[in-house]
């Protein structure tokens, strides 16, 4: 077994009287691309935002190599530059051009130099295809470009884990294939991952470990193996047959 | 000969809105002259500081109080989100001729030795602020949420998130915003002769009372305003192009791969 990484902890979080959140446990180790799916509402985004403190927990803790991450900004500018996040609607910076994205915070955060900021960005550019695009601004790319150059961002920060809030379901659906591909290629270089998709295929082939949650519980955790062909809840048999079905019809 | 006539002396009660124009443009020109000066800057450092003003009270009002927060945090904020709220509400529901009565007279009395010209850029700063604090909430809050939490999940503070990619396009979208308020300070200077301020209106009237020709009077300030006014907006015109940017991009090749 690896490294632990990231430890969830009692985790709890309600939104006024609506527990979103019931006490979640799961820990990452070293190496792991992690699938997070259930249906809609069960608590995934939730749950990755409070994994980076973009919601701060009701209760309990988030252990990052086995220290409380504080709610101060010191330490979770110290901790997000460890634990990048790629969003479903991108999120990048429309005042600057694709380079300056990837550069920014690589200058602005972990404060290197401007000549070590262009060789990770153009790096990382490339590694996603999107190096020709340097000098474009967001808005003059499609979404499958903008996603591949929010992947080149997070990765510039030399994350030990990246979070996935459904990166692929903004898109068109011919977009789709070539930004799995990019996940799945960063998948076989070993970068830990957690992924919230409804990519089922992605899930049961790409992912190490798959976690069903429904209703604010994590109800399985398991191989992608297990978990797809022999699930033992009820209700991770009834999410998969009911998506089974929709893929059919 | 007609001219020099024309010049040095009145050119009578049978003279024409031309003649008695540029007679009194002659006559007073070192006031106008000062007085456009005085005109120019009340109204560009009013606006300025104005400015600075309004960014601050715009940022104020779009800091979001967390339930975390720690309770002097949120006891402060509130009490200055307050403070702002009662300013610009009042500003904004006064007409600043009354303000600058209010403020040159209230301060004067409570031996605050203001000069009229102090006051006058004081009122206008208040002015500005108040506006521009609205112009600049709606400005931040049109900057869509997602790139905030893009730079907060790559480790930037509320305030770095702020500085770097919030307010540059915040301020992008109240350029033209800005240039327009400018503009009416410009022309809003003129309410200050009521205090007193050397500036173009109050340099008309009094050249204009000299020897009754108001209507002449005022039409050179009218067209010295149509002037400033006209190169301003130009110059604004000029920068918003300038601030759109291209609208095309070119390709990197050299990165550019067979596949
Ligand atoms: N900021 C918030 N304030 C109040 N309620 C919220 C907030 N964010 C999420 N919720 C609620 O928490 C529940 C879980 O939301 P969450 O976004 O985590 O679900 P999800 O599993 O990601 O769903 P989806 O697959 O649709 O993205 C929902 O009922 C949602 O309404
Ligand atoms: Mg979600």
């Amino acid at each position: 077994m690896g490294e632990k990484i990231i430890d969830v902890k009692n985790l709890v979080k309600t939104f006024g009287d609506h527990e979103v959140l019931k006490k979640i446990d799961f820990s990452v180790e070293k190496g792991e691309v992690i699938c997070i799916i259930g249906s809609s509402g069960s608590g995934k985004s939730t749950l990755l935002r409070c994994i980076n403190h973009l919601e701060t927990p009701t209760s309990g803790d988030i252990l990052f190599h086995n220290e409380v991450v504080k709610n101060t900004q010191k330490s979770l500018t110290k901790y997000r530059s460890c634990v990048g996040m790629v969003f479903q609607s991108f999120n990048l910076f429309d005042n600057m051009n694709v380079l300056e994205n990837c550069m920014f915070g690589v200058r602005k955060v972990l404060h290197l130099s401007k000549e070590e900021a262009r060789t990770r960005a153009i790096t990382h550019l490339k590694e996603v295809g999107m190096a020709p695009y340097i000098n474009a601004r967001p808005s003059q790319l499609s979404g499958g470009q903008k996603q591949r150059v929010a992947i080149a961002r997070g990765l510039c920060m030399n994350p030990e884990v990246l979070l996935f809030d459904e990166p692929t379901s903004a898109l068109d659906p011919e977009m789709v294939g070539e930004v799995l591909s990019v996940m799945k290629s960063l998948a076989s270089q070993g970068l830990t991952m957690i992924i919230v998709t409804h990519e089922m295929e992605f899930a049961k082939n790409v992912s190490t470990r798959t976690i069903f949650m429904d209703n604010g519980y994590v109800v399985e955790d398991e191989s992608p193996e297990i978990l797809f062909n022999h699930p033992k809840n009820e209700r991770t048999k009834e999410f998969l047959h009911r998506y089974m079905e929709a893929k059919v019809s | 000969m007609e001219y020099g006539l024309l010049l040095s002396s009145t050119p009578g009660a049978e003279g024409s809105l031309f003649a008695w124009c540029a007679f009194l443009l002659k006559k007073y020109s070192g006031m106008f002259l000062s007085a456009t000066w005085t005109t120019f800057y009340v109204a560009v450092i009013g606006t300025i500081i104005g400015f600075i003003l309004g960014f601050l009270v715009g940022i104020t009002n779009t800091i979001v109080i967390h339930k975390e927060d720690n309770p002097i945090k949120k006891v402060l904020l509130h009490i200055l989100k307050w403070i702002v709220a009662i300013y610009s509400e009042i500003f904004r529901d006064t007409p600043m001729i009354v303000q600058g009565m209010v403020i040159y007279y209230g301060l004067r009395q409570n031996d605050v030795m203001i000069s009229s010209v102090m006051a006058g850029i004081l009122v206008i700063v208040l002015n500005t602020g108040a506006y521009m604090g609205e112009t600049v909430r709606a400005g931040i809050n049109s900057i869509d949420k997602g790139q905030e939490e893009g730079a907060l999940a790559m480790g930037m503070s509320h305030f770095g998130a702020m500085m770097t990619i919030i307010l540059p396009q915040a301020i992008k979208n109240v350029i033209p915003e800005m240039g327009n308020t400018f503009l009416s300070n410009l022309k809003m200077t003129s309410v200050l002769n009521v205090i007193g301020v050397s500036e173009l209106f109050l340099m008309a009237k009094t050249a204009g009372g000299a020897y009754y020709k108001y209507y002449e009077s005022y039409m050179v300030i009218a067209i010295i305003y149509l002037v400033l006014c006209f190169v301003i907006n130009r110059i604004l015109a000029f920068v918003e192009k300038k601030t759109k940017g291209r609208k095309d991009y070119e390709l990197a090749t050299e990165y550019i791969t067979g596949d």
